[in-house]
């Protein structure tokens, strides 16, 4: 009986999820080149992944880049805003709610290729906009330019994410006993004590799930990156997971970049870890 | 005396409020007008002819809609097709998740079995798994099997990726409902399945619901698993529309902005229709999660 019931999404989730990486494991241990024969060569790749390649590191350090961003610019936004929202009340607020979220359901291929557009050097909305403001020196090649490509992708990541952040900190913050604010009222506190004594630790579990979902999440992105800049230019924007699909499907070094995608899962669950050890609220 | 001093101090901080709320009132729409501007100017731009694009403004006033933009994303672009391919996907996998989920998380609580709690974890391991990762291998183990280019490509992957949320927030729920009345089912002769259609399931409504919008929003909008998967255009979904039509139409660019219109439209639509039950399934499953 156990047995109908957890089978089949066991198996669909063994076949799909786990048995994978086991196999990039085997082909990790090959020099495949996606097509014909290969060898057995060991470790040999793995130690390559680890120890030699600088691109690699570039792709971590620049996962790092991003939640960097994400945790001070984006939730910081994110929670003030959610704040000034629950004050709003009524139509208004619901209307801010709404339109807040509208991004996160637009699928991730449009938005992308809506912002190549919109960074585009001669007709993009962006430099436009910087000419009608008088700011015309500001311009630039936004996804070219290798000084700021990765701020430029790193803004577009956090544009997407941002309903998503919003949104946690909104209903963290509805779930905030009124009595609470009233209380403090009473007592003559103003809106920043009300922020330091009620607010921040009311909300902090909620903080530190939003930031560890941050943090995770910062590694795995692809899809934008694979639709806006392709990791370029060089290798100035480049993410794990563009990076081993790049390597397999364009540079065919399919043993090499199975070597990367265990590799990657290895520090996706090392990094769980840390932040789940470093952030789960003490009392949850 | 007393009172007009208390009447005007009561007016001073009437006005501070009003002041300060049409100051959070300005602060949101900037913010508002932020977030959905590039929306805004890509639908303005979709509505004329491509070469208006290069002009100085940054909106223009489309005086006669350029309809024919729409014309050519219905026709070249294949939105429609793409557009039933996603809903066909889309409705499978999300049965299917709530489905599997829901039996699984009985399984794993309601039953008492010995490697039921090590099993729910491995499964909920999943939660930190790149579904980055298996893209390779599992391109290679569709290829061998011969079920790539298909609808079962791309819903077993959506459905085992989907599975460790929807586990976790089914079970999570499980956990705060009491078991009595399966119980008395039980005692009543009524099988397992029977018990899990007609009793556990209407129950548990609040949990399938953030379930299926959560799973439905990811799938929906899947990306990267539908490229590597799917290489013929028979089963692709709504998102490659854009894709292939920015490889057809390279420079009308007014055309493309149509296209991305198109294809985010549905969801735009179930958002406006769903908006309420959406935020509010996002933030419980977010908040589990």
């Amino acid at each position: 009986m156990i047995f109908a019931l957890v089978f089949p999404g066991l198996l669909v989730y063994t076949f799909a999820v786990l048995y994978p990486i086991f196999k990039s494991f085997y082909y990790g241990m090959t020099d495949w080149k996606a097509i014909g024969e290969y060898n057995i060569i060991g470790f040999e790749n793995y130690r390559k992944v680890v120890f030699e390649d600088k691109v690699f590191v570039t792709s971590l350090l620049n996962a790092a880049v991003l939640a960097v961003c994400t945790v001070l610019i984006q939730h910081p936004v994110a929670m003030f805003f959610a704040i000034i929202v629950d004050k709003l009340g009524g139509k208004l607020e619901s209307f801010f709610r709404a339109v807040l979220f509208i991004p996160c359901v637009i699928s991730i291929v449009v938005t992308s290729k809506m912002w190549v557009n919109v960074f585009n050097s001669s007709y993009g909305l962006v430099n436009k906009f910087l000419d009608a403001i008088h700011l015309g020196f500001l311009k630039h090649d936004w996804l070219g330019d290798p000084k700021v490509a990765l701020y430029s992708v790193v803004f577009v990541i956090m544009w997407q994410g941002f309903g998503y952040a919003f949104l946690i900190y909104y209903s963290g913050i509805k779930g905030i006993p009124e009595v609470l604010f009233e209380a403090g009222k009473i007592d003559g506190a103003n809106s920043w004590q009300q922020f330091i004594k009620i607010t921040y630790p009311m909300l902090k579990p909620v903080i530190l799930v939003n930031v560890s979902i941050a943090i995770t999440s910062s590694l795995k992105q692809m899809e934008p990156i694979y639709l806006m800049t392709n990791g370029g230019p060089g290798t100035k924007t480049q993410f794990i997971a563009n990076y081993l699909y790049s390597q397999a499907f364009s540079a065919q070094k399919y043993g090499y970049a199975n070597a990367i995608a265990v590799v990657f899962v290895v520090i996706c669950l090392i990094t769980n870890i840390i932040v789940q050890k470093i952030f789960t609220p003490k009392d949850m | 005396m007393a009172a007009t001093v208390y009447d005007k101090q009561n007016l001073k901080g009437k006005i501070k409020k009003k002041t300060f709320r049409y100051i959070q009132i300005i602060l949101c729409s900037i913010l508002t007008v932020g977030c959905i501007f590039p929306l805004i100017w890509l639908i303005d731009f979709s509505l004329v002819k491509a070469n208006e694009l290069f002009g100085p403004k940054v909106l223009v006033w489309p005086k006669q809609p350029h309809w024919e933009n729409y014309r050519l994303a219905l026709t070249d672009g294949k939105v429609p097709q793409y557009l039933l391919n996603s809903v066909i996907v889309s409705v499978i996998s999300v049965g299917l998740i709530v489905i599997l989920s829901v039996m699984m998380s009985y399984g794993f609580k309601r039953m008492r079995w010995r490697l039921s709690n090590v099993f729910l974890n491995l499964v909920l391991i999943g939660f930190m798994i790149p579904i980055h990762a298996t893209l390779l291998s599992n391109f290679i183990t569709f290829t061998e099997l011969k079920i790539q280019d298909s609808y079962i490509a791309l819903i077993i992957p959506y459905v085992a990726f989907n599975l460790p949320q929807a586990t976790f927030i089914m079970s999570g729920f499980m956990d705060s409902i009491p078991d009595a009345i399966e119980e008395s089912a039980l005692m009543d002769g009524c099988s397992i399945f029977r018990l899990l259609f007609t009793i556990v399931l209407p129950i548990m409504k609040p949990a399938i619901m953030t379930v299926m919008i959560t799973a439905f929003l990811n799938v929906w909008n899947e990306f990267i698993m539908a490229a590597t998967y799917l290489t013929s255009y028979r089963f692709r979904t709504l998102p490659f529309s854009v894709y292939n039509f920015s490889g057809m139409y390279s420079s009308n660019y007014s055309a493309q902005f149509a296209v991305m219109a198109l294809s985010a439209f549905p969801s735009l639509i179930a958002y406006v229709i769903l908006n309420k039950h959406i935020t509010k399934g996002i933030a419980a499953g977010a908040v589990k999660g």
